[in-house]
């Protein structure tokens, strides 16, 4: 059994913070990750002898003051372990993926920052080999210091869109277009609200300047309404807000409409101990200025729940960035109100691991009596798959509502129930833990 | 080549060190991993170990793609090639 005072799980930067925050304190703390470095989804690590992405000198400044200090602390990193969740007996249970071999975990405090899944919305063959979300194609180029090759599309909402182009750009691969669902010019006083947030406006400018020197086409209020394979590669179908229609041919996409916290699947273990707390954008999703200040909140929050002192709540740097999201969102907005499902052929795939599409969904909402979100998981195989529903339950459940007006709204929750394990694992391994523990006590 | 190649179903697979399998797949210009068992297609998507579509049997173990890294004389393959069931 492994012991530690605070696991920290996720080396993301509110991970990192987190565990300064609380090794500072006088905390022994053990950080669980499941890549082979730390940084999380903003700073993903270049291997060696790559170039490093092009970020703004805010953000590169702000990863070297955190690895700085994190180094300072001399924390212990397991590399290669993947967090499952937390047993009946408060025991962290953590996949060793080096030996196979799945090990339980005796902490007073667990801070959970495990960060943010990228938003999808259905299209007709989004599924299909060589579609993949922006910010997959984004840190694979910051992994591998190579822009994705071939004709690329980058479809979707938001500003992660034009980071991602102008980053391509600079790596010698700018995209064929950006497609934007949302267009900014349409909201002169929202962009101007903009102006209360410096960096986050110097950011935005950042990116756009390069997109705009290098003529990248911003098509706004225009989306990606389907993907097929063609002679060479895909094609997607776009449709512009006047109706307009048109085809283009290329060799990858990437999909983004936005992201939500990474929180599938965590519950909070039965009785006091140990100490359960989340941080970061899988807590609430506001990008990486937030997740830091988020994970020294958790630090914090855990120090006094040990000294059975009441949680930190949520600080002004929080609600500051929560109201800069607030106005990137509207800004974005996407400009065609029409309901998701009208865009949807029955045979589009809804849920990719089961393979269950929309008229599998429209099939079980058909019924006379509406079927909750649970009994659409365990009749349809709806969020039951090995992403548990991460990329489909939210779809789902909109759908859900769409499909059946007379029903109570279901929520992506009500789909998946909150039950560990949070990720797919291998039953011996479990088995294996349980015979573990038993031996220890 | 400096010689640092993994396996993909019989073919030899150069990376650089500290490369996922996913990236080295990848700038190979391999980006179907097969077939799963449900009949969709395993590929590269979120990059962070949360969709599980990019899953392959690593020396015989699944595995995510983007999140293993790569060793030369690994031997990986398909889900759906079921080798070692
Ligand atoms: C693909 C992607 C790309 C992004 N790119 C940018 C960007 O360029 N700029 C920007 O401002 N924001 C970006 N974001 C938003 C991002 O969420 C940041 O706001 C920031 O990285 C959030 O920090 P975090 O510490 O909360 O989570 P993360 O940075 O996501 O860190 C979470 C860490 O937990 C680890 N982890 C997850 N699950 C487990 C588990 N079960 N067991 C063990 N370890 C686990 C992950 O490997 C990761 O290292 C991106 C998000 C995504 C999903
Ligand atoms: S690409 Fe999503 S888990 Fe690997």
């Amino acid at each position: 059994m492994i012991e530690a005072q605070v696991l920290v799980i996720g080396a993301g930067p509110a991970g990192l913070a987190a565990a300064i925050e609380a090794s500072r304190a006088g905390l022994a703390v053990t950080v669980v990750e499941q890549r082979e470095t730390i940084g999380g989804a903003i700073y993903r690590q270049a291997v060696l002898g790559a170039p490093a992405t092009y970020q703004p000198p805010a953000v590169r400044a702000r990863w070297r003051r955190l690895v700085h200090d994190f180094a300072g602390c001399g924390i212990t990193v397991r590399h290669g372990s993947v967090f499952l969740g937390i047993d009946g007996d408060g025991l962290a249970i953590v996949e060793n993926r080096g030996t196979g071999h799945v090990e339980p975990v005796a902490a007073k405090a667990v801070i959970i920052a495990v960060g943010a899944i990228e938003k999808v919305l259905p299209r007709p063959g989004w599924n299909k080999a060589g579609v993949s979300t922006v910010g997959g194609l984004q840190i694979m180029m910051k992994e591998t210091g190579r822009a994705p090759e071939g004709r690329i599309l980058l479809a979707g909402s938001g500003p992660l869109l034009i980071a991602v182009a102008a980053q391509m750009a600079r790596l010698g691969n700018a995209p064929v277009a950006v497609v934007e669902a949302g267009d900014p010019f349409r909201h002169p006083l929202t962009g101007g609200g903009l102006l209360a947030y410096p960096t986050l406006l110097a950011e935005a400018l950042f990116y756009l300047k390069d997109v705009w020197l290098r003529g990248i086409p911003w098509l706004r209020a225009t989306t990606v309404a389907g993907i097929e394979a063609g002679a060479d590669g895909l094609v997607a179908t776009l449709h512009d807000y006047t109706g307009t229609e048109r085809r283009v041919a290329v060799d990858r996409i990437g999909l983004h409409d936005g992201i939500r916290p990474n929180d599938f699947g965590l519950s909070t273990p039965p009785g006091t101990s140990p100490v359960v707390v989340t941080a970061g954008d899988c807590r609430e999703a506001l990008g990486a200025v937030a997740a830091e200040a988020d994970g020294r909140r958790a630090a914090l929050s855990v120090i006094r729940l040990l000294q059975q002192r009441e949680e930190v709540g949520t600080t002004a740097a929080l609600r500051r960035e929560r109201n800069a999201q607030g106005l990137l969102s509207e800004l974005f907005a996407p400009v065609s109100a029409r309901p998701l499902l009208s865009g949807l052929t029955d045979d589009t795939v809804l849920c990719r691991c089961e393979n269950r599409t929309v008229g599998d969904l429209k099939a079980l909402c058909g019924k006379e009596d509406p079927l909750s979100g649970r009994e659409v998981k365990h009749n349809g195989r709806f969020a039951m798959g090995a992403c548990q529903g991460r990329f489909c339950a939210e779809n789902t459940a909109r759908l859900m509502a769409e499909l059946r007006q007379d029903a109570p709204a279901p929520s992506a929750v009500d789909l998946t129930g909150r039950r560990w394990p949070i990720r797919p694992v291998p039953i011996g391994a479990l088995v294996c833990a349980s015979d573990d523990t038993s031996k220890q006590e | 080549m400096t010689g640092r190649f993994f396996d993909w179903n019989g073919s030899a697979i150069p990376f650089r060190e500290g490369e996922t399998i996913a990236a080295a797949l990848t700038g190979a210009g391999i980006l179907h991993l097969g077939d799963d068992s449900v009949g969709s297609e395993a590929r590269y998507f979120c990059g962070i170990g949360a969709c599980q579509n990019c899953l392959v049997r690593v020396n015989g173990a699944i595995r995510e793609a983007c999140l293993t890294r790569a060793v030369a004389g690994l031997s990986v393959a398909c889900v759906e090639r079921r080798d070692h069931d």
